[in-house]
């Protein structure tokens, strides 16, 4: 009974969303470029990820064309309100603080955080009930990426903690590789997919449970743009919904992880 | 090395960015530099100045700020003073390439301002004096005698100017102009070997430096050609 | 063009709590650059083959790259070989502040040496043949001769360099340093108001630099005393 329905919903929406296809306006896209598995750049210069899919695949269904702008992470949100570009798909979580800023679209990903350090130090540092205790991140250096969720979240819940700005997530990896830091806390999946699993990361592990309180990581990760913009939102929300519903986001995650990134309910 | 491979091309586009932002920011620099040696030696209280302040600016501030502060600022401003010409312009945006290369040569220039200051300064009174019985033009007398004396004085600091031009296009990664280091950046994320990649950044910028002193140094044989060696 | 001067003024304190990392990377930097710089001297003028062409790579190396890189190079680059992490450099090259000095002294010694030796050879040939006539050995022409005229000439390119190196430390916020610079960038990310912050982080340098060369300029009075034409005494 729900596939009807669902079928049935994605036959309107389909003939909704052709109907406004009409221009070829050019929509610049910003990303960090370096942040594989998600938006990086390989060897031959093309642009690969989940992020550049969801872009993609959005350009597709929405009619706008779409050119990609590299731009560092701490520059971003700065970057699009300096119209630099026009949409932000890069990973960025849906935060209350940012929504104060810019618009997002509804989520098309997973936004949680997590803990990484090495197997050899022993560190109790969250209790049975997920929560960090403060004392034990004493003498622990922390390596973070700076205007992260994951920032925030050490700024508010452990304001005491060492911490290290970085501004790439390549640089992350490798101080923390390197001894530099301790613990870095960063996306989970990518850690586990382009690290952990690897020989690289061999001597490191997860050293907390999943984090995804909303308060710092929103609902999930979303397209970003300047506010004031309905008209766009609706149609970037309506191809994300397209994406989700016919199983095609799914096939973007499938490339690069055994599981899907997203809730079948976002597609609603 | 193999972990070059398949980066060597991408490396080779980056190199053409660097030469191509070398290039303008040249141009601009030299003529930054001109304007700004001009105001400083003429009568007009004002223009020096506004020479003064602007060399007081670009000297005292650091690069990388400056072209941030470019990247961010540069595109606000310039709609603003679009908009008080032309209401129904939306938006002037400035991409990396231009706004990078546009700060660096400010910076360069306000050296080059005191270069070439220095440099019409020290060309030779006796010269001047002989044009002017001769009848020459102020026009010709700058063509023909203030120019030829003063590039020739101006160049071994001047070189050292384009030196600073090449060196600070890798500041212009932070906005993300896609030369060498951005490209360099980008194969660590693949690669994972940061040495490899940022020596081979290096090589490549002392491969530029080392061409452009050579051509100082050919260039400062040409203008010797005529001198006897005393 | 709105621009929130509260948030001007709310944020120069927090960017003037680095003012003590920037200067710290300056001065240090600077002193070591200038121990560098006169090794490198030394061995340049020496006249043996053996020391001046190695300090001449030396100086094409590190004048000839980008700063940036050669900081990047150290911090992120040479981690990558295990066995630097197991060796006694890494107690400095952990740092990332350790990394910051080491980079911008290397850097800064093969400017300053350059300098130097442009201020040693311009030194009047005639002094130098005088005190030759008076009996001086070579150090001695070298250290009473030379060095002090060399220092005053040389003066005026040193402070230059002096700015160049403040403005450097700028670089250091690439790699995790909250020295000024640094934290302006993570204000902006916060604020998202690049404009307000960073002109006010460059007024700050600016002020930086008119200190250090008025500094300079001071210096380089006291030493040129003795050169001035003292008009009181022609009576």
């Amino acid at each position: 009974m729900n596939n009807i329905v669902r079928k049935f919903s994605l036959v309107l929406l389909s003939s909704f969303l052709s109907a406004t296809f009409l221009f070829a306006e050019t929509l610049r896209v910003g990303m960090e470029c370096t942040y594989a598995p998600f938006n990086y750049k390989n060897s031959s210069g093309e642009l690969l990820g989940y992020d550049v899919d969801v872009a993609k695949g959005v350009s597709r269904i929405t009619g706008y064309d779409i050119e990609f702008v590299c731009q560092e992470w701490d520059g971003m949100i700065p970057a699009l309100l300096a119209n630099k570009f026009d949409l932000i798909i890069a990973s960025m979580s849906i935060t209350e603080k940012r929504m104060k800023s810019i618009d997002f679209s509804s989520p098309y990903r997973f936004s949680t955080g997590q803990i990484v350090g090495p197997k050899k130090k022993k560190m109790n540092l969250f209790n049975s009930n997920g929560e960090p205790i403060p004392n034990n991140f004493n003498g622990i250096k922390v390596g973070l990426e700076r205007a992260t969720t994951y920032s925030d979240w050490f700024e508010t819940v452990l304001p005491g903690a060492d911490v290290k700005l970085y501004d790439n997530n390549e640089s992350l990896y490798l101080d923390l590789q390197n001894g530099r830091v301790d613990v870095i806390m960063t996306n989970p999946m990518k850690a586990y997919l382009k690290f952990l699993s690897k020989s690289e990361g061999s001597r490191f592990e997860f050293k907390s449970p999943v984090i995804d309180e909303e308060k710092f990581f929103g609902i999930g990760v979303g397209i970003g743009m300047r506010k004031g913009q309905a008209d766009l939102k609706n149609k970037l929300n309506n191809a994300l919904k397209y994406l989700i519903n016919t199983g095609e986001l799914e096939t973007y995650a499938k490339k690069i992880f055994p599981f899907k990134l997203h809730q079948d309910s976002w597609g609603s | 090395m193999e972990a070059l491979t398949g980066w060597w091309d991408d490396f080779f586009w980056g190199s053409k960015v660097v030469a191509e932002v070398f290039i303008a920011s040249l141009g601009l620099t030299i003529l930054f530099g001109l304007i700004g040696a001009a105001a400083k030696l003429s009568n007009s209280k004002i223009a020096k100045k506004l020479a003064a302040a602007y060399t007081v600016i670009f000297r005292g501030t650091p690069e990388i700020l400056v072209i941030l502060l470019f990247y961010f600022g540069l595109a606000i401003t310039i709609t603003s003073i679009a908009k008080i010409f032309d209401p129904t312009v939306k938006f002037i945006d400035i991409p990396p390439f231009w706004s990078g290369t546009f700060a660096i040569s400010l910076i360069v220039g306000s050296y080059a301002t005191e270069t070439f200051r220095g440099a019409f300064l020290g060309v030779n009174q006796g010269s001047i004096e002989a044009a002017k019985a001769l009848g020459m033009s102020q026009l010709q007398l700058f063509i023909y005698i203030r120019i030829p004396e003063m590039w020739r004085i101006a160049l071994p600091p001047f070189g050292n100017h384009m030196l600073s031009l090449v060196k600070d296009t890798a500041l212009i990664s932070v906005i993300g102009l896609n030369e060498t280091l951005f490209v360099a950046k980008q194969a660590i994320t693949v690669t994972g070997k940061p040495f490899t990649m940022y020596i081979f950044v290096g090589i490549i910028y002392l491969g530029f430096s080392s061409i452009i002193t050579l051509t100082v140094i050919a260039v400062e044989r040409y203008g010797k050609r005529t001198t006897t060696v005393k | 063009m709105n621009i929130d001067l509260n948030l001007i003024v709310e944020s120069i304190p927090e960017m003037l709590s680095g003012f003590g990392t920037t200067l710290y990377l300056l001065i240090i930097s600077g002193f070591l650059g200038l121990l560098l710089a006169i090794l490198l001297l030394l061995m340049r003028i020496s006249g043996k083959f053996y020391l001046d062409f190695p300090a001449q790579i030396y100086i094409y190396i590190f004048r000839g790259t980008p700063i940036l890189v050669q900081i990047f190079i150290i911090y992120y680059g040479l981690p990558q070989f295990e066995y630097i992490q197991d060796s006694m450099f890494w107690i400095i090259l952990r740092e990332p502040t350790g990394c910051a000095i080491l980079a911008l002294t290397l850097n800064t010694g093969a400017y300053v040496s350059e300098i130097l030796r442009g201020g040693v050879l311009a030194v009047n040939r005639g002094l130098i043949e005088a005190g030759s006539a008076l009996g001086m050995n070579a150090r001695h022409r070298f250290i009473y001769i030379t060095t002090p005229i060399a220092i005053r000439i040389a003066l005026p390119s040193y402070s230059n360099d002096v700015v160049s190196l403040l403005k450097s430390t700028a670089l250091a916020s690439t790699i995790t340093i909250t020295d000024m610079t640094g934290i302006a960038r993570t204000i902006v990310s916060k604020t998202y108001a690049p404009y307000e912050i960073f002109v006010s982080l460059a007024i700050v340098y600016m002020i930086c630099t008119f200190i250090i060369q008025k500094f300079f300029g001071f210096i380089e009075n006291k030493m040129s005393n003795y050169t001035k034409i003292d008009s009181d005494n022609d009576k």
